[in-house]
């Protein structure tokens, strides 16, 4: 049996979480889409969001 | 031919370039799948025609993003690091496509129509190869990655309906990523592919898997009222 790649499962789980996040807050806006409010707070949450895995820091989503 | 079915256990047993290829393969498609956010995210995300549209940017980050984990999850269980494409600058991309950034929004629905289209051909070739756990995350990467296509088409079309001069942009996209897409499928005559056959890794040559993206694509385009641009012009790898 191969030896697993060092922080595979913790990376796995991280973005697991990630994009549960992710689609919880397109969801959110998706839902309300006449209600201005929502759809940019859900926005500006996607965005916060998706700047930390651009960022790509991985070692730092790890510790 | 090799027709065996393999499972993680065992990997050991394999010949090593089996598993350099595996890993080399896994590592190309866990670049590409975080590659397409890096391209759109930052400007398009901010920049899309409706709010909406912005939330649908960004759900289709979330599932390449879901795309990457799980490639690089297979890639990980076996060994093979893919972590570090997460914070590749696009410039170091394997795959040129993916180098640069998606500037306007009809280039970004071209994206999806032609380049998403490659990405699931791509995904087609793991179709029942000879490394399970690969096989086994394929059925809904490929689902979404229809979906980005459709979205991307779909976007397309909505932009050309808005006259002549929109229609003029999107076909400027097209001459621009159809090239692209057409290298995405790499070197005819790979010596690396035949070896991808042989090993039951891939199921088509690259000059088959492109011939057929062009059998498919050609078509809509033309029943889209766009003209197909020159197949060798500016092409990399013929």
């Amino acid at each position: 049996m191969p030896q697993a790649a060092p922080g595979t499962e913790k990376l796995d789980e991280h973005l697991q979480e990630v994009v549960r996040a992710l689609h919880g807050a397109v969801k959110q806006g998706v839902s309300h889409v006449n209600d201005a409010k929502v759809m940019d707070k859900a926005i500006a949450d996607s965005k916060e969001i998706l700047d930390v895995i651009m960022a790509g820091e991985v070692k730092e989503w790890l510790n | 031919m090799f027709t065996e079915k393999i499972e993680l256990k065992d990997l050991d047993k394999m010949d090593a370039e089996y598993r350099d290829l595996l890993g080399r393969v896994l590592t190309i498609q866990a670049d590409c799948e975080i590659g397409g956010p890096h391209l759109y995210v930052e400007t398009m995300l901010p920049a899309a025609p409706s709010k909406l549209d912005q939330l649908i940017v960004a759900r289709t980050a979330a599932e390449e993003i879901d795309h990457f984990r799980k490639v690089a999850r297979v890639a990980g269980d076996m060994g093979v690091d893919v972590s570090f494409v997460l914070s590749q600058p696009n410039e170091k991309r394997f795959v040129d496509t993916f180098r640069g950034l998606i500037t306007t929004w009809e280039d970004h629905a071209v994206f999806g129509f032609l380049i998403d289209r490659v990405g699931r051909y791509q995904l087609e070739e793991f179709y029942d190869c000879s490394y399970l756990p690969l096989q086994r995350i394929l059925p809904d990467i490929v689902t979404e990655e229809l979906g980005h296509i459709e979205y991307g088409y779909n976007k397309s079309l909505e932009l050309m309906s808005k006259g002549d001069e929109q229609k003029e942009r999107v076909q400027k996209a097209i001459d621009y990523w159809y090239v692209r897409a057409l290298d995405m499928f790499g070197r005819s005559g790979s010596k690396r592919a035949e070896r991808y056959l042989y090993w039951g890794l891939k199921r088509r040559s690259n000059e088959q898997a492109r011939e057929d993206y062009i059998r498919e694509v050609n078509p809509i385009l033309l029943s889209l009222g766009l003209k197909i641009p020159d197949p060798l012009e500016g092409r990399r790898y013929l």
